[in-house]
């Protein structure tokens, strides 16, 4: 068989639109699939953080005859953050300028975690005009230093009558 | 005077096709980005209007459960408003009584049921931790003790 038998006379403008594929059932799939598939578009995911009841508060607590032992707390307020372990301060990060110091306490919180080898649950004590935004940031970085039984507290102003 | 292109016999046959190769290169990038963000699941939870949720890391998925709304201004459950923020702004009460009747309704209705008691709080973004506390208070009073706050998941 020869090549030649292939080989169109005419010339390329008028081969390419003698061979011009009908794209119209192509586009009437996408006009049905589009409007389908916008509807069921998720644009922004929501998801949720579990957290337990201030310690004071709970109807469980006290139910254990054991001796309580020291939670780690993550106190926020507009002039410190601290880490404190029972009664005892551990770390206190200044707040300047309003801005809450969040890289900071990140780095003390995977610090100490790993000094104390504490794995239970971290209390975030946040005072009273905070924005809420400000404690949902520390339940993330208590979360990502994987301190995930997290329970929600109120600070007070001296850190000796933290829970 | 002409004002087609010398040599075109398309249009002057009267047989013009649209060009839909450009067409047809948007809808498969829309479709591709369509299908990447496609849900079978959907939202189980809506959030309320005019609430600016805040930002989180955490990818848990929500459940449907009880649904308490902290707007700027007000409390709300159900779409109904129990109570504005600046009646208990002043309070020192840490309880919120028409919140803690509509919660201790919940709590029998959800006993009743095999569900387990758990609030999901949808709190916006600026609102006091205040609020959120008293909130928190006042649900635990009518019995509820696990909780969850509802967040946007961070891209």
């Amino acid at each position: 068989m020869k090549l030649s038998l292939y080989r169109s006379t005419k010339p390329p403008s008028q081969v390419a639109h003698t061979e011009d594929l009908d794209v119209t059932p192509v586009m009437n799939m996408f006009i049905i699939l589009i409007p389908f598939l916008v509807s069921m578009a998720v644009f922004t995911r929501m998801s949720i953080i579990e957290f337990s009841l201030p310690p004071n508060v709970g109807a469980s607590m006290n139910r254990s005859s054991e001796k309580p032992k020291p939670k780690l707390t993550i106190r926020i307020g507009e002039d410190y953050l601290g880490i404190v372990l029972g009664e005892e301060l551990l770390d206190s990060l200044t707040v300047e300028n309003g801005v809450l110091p969040f890289e900071k306490l990140g780095r003390q919180i995977v610090l100490r975690k790993k000094e104390l080898a504490y794995d239970g649950e971290v209390v975030i004590a946040s005072k009273d005009h905070i924005a809420f935004k400000q404690v949902v940031a520390v339940m993330d970085l208590c979360r990502d230093a994987g301190l995930d039984k997290i329970g929600l507290s109120s600070a007070t102003d001296s850190p000796d009558a933290l829970p | 005077m002409s004002i087609l292109p010398a040599g075109s016999h398309h249009a002057s046959e009267g047989t013009f096709r649209p060009q839909l190769t450009s067409l047809v290169d948007v809808m498969t990038i829309l479709l591709v980005f369509l299908i990447k963000s496609f849900s079978v699941e959907g939202d189980i939870v809506t959030p309320a209007e005019d609430l600016q949720l805040p930002v989180s890391t955490s990818e848990k998925p929500p459940r449907l459960r009880c649904s308490i709304v902290i707007t700027k201004t007000a409390i709300m459950a159900e779409g109904e408003i129990v109570e504005r923020l600046s009646d208990i702004a002043d309070s020192d009460s840490l309880l919120v009584p028409p919140l803690y009747s509509y919660m201790k309704a919940q709590y029998v209705k959800t006993r009743s049921s095999s569900e387990r008691p758990e609030v999901i709080i949808q709190c916006d973004r600026d609102v006091e931790y205040a609020y959120v506390k008293k909130v928190m208070y006042t649900c635990s009073k009518a019995g509820f003790s696990d909780f969850s706050v509802l967040v946007l998941q961070k891209e």
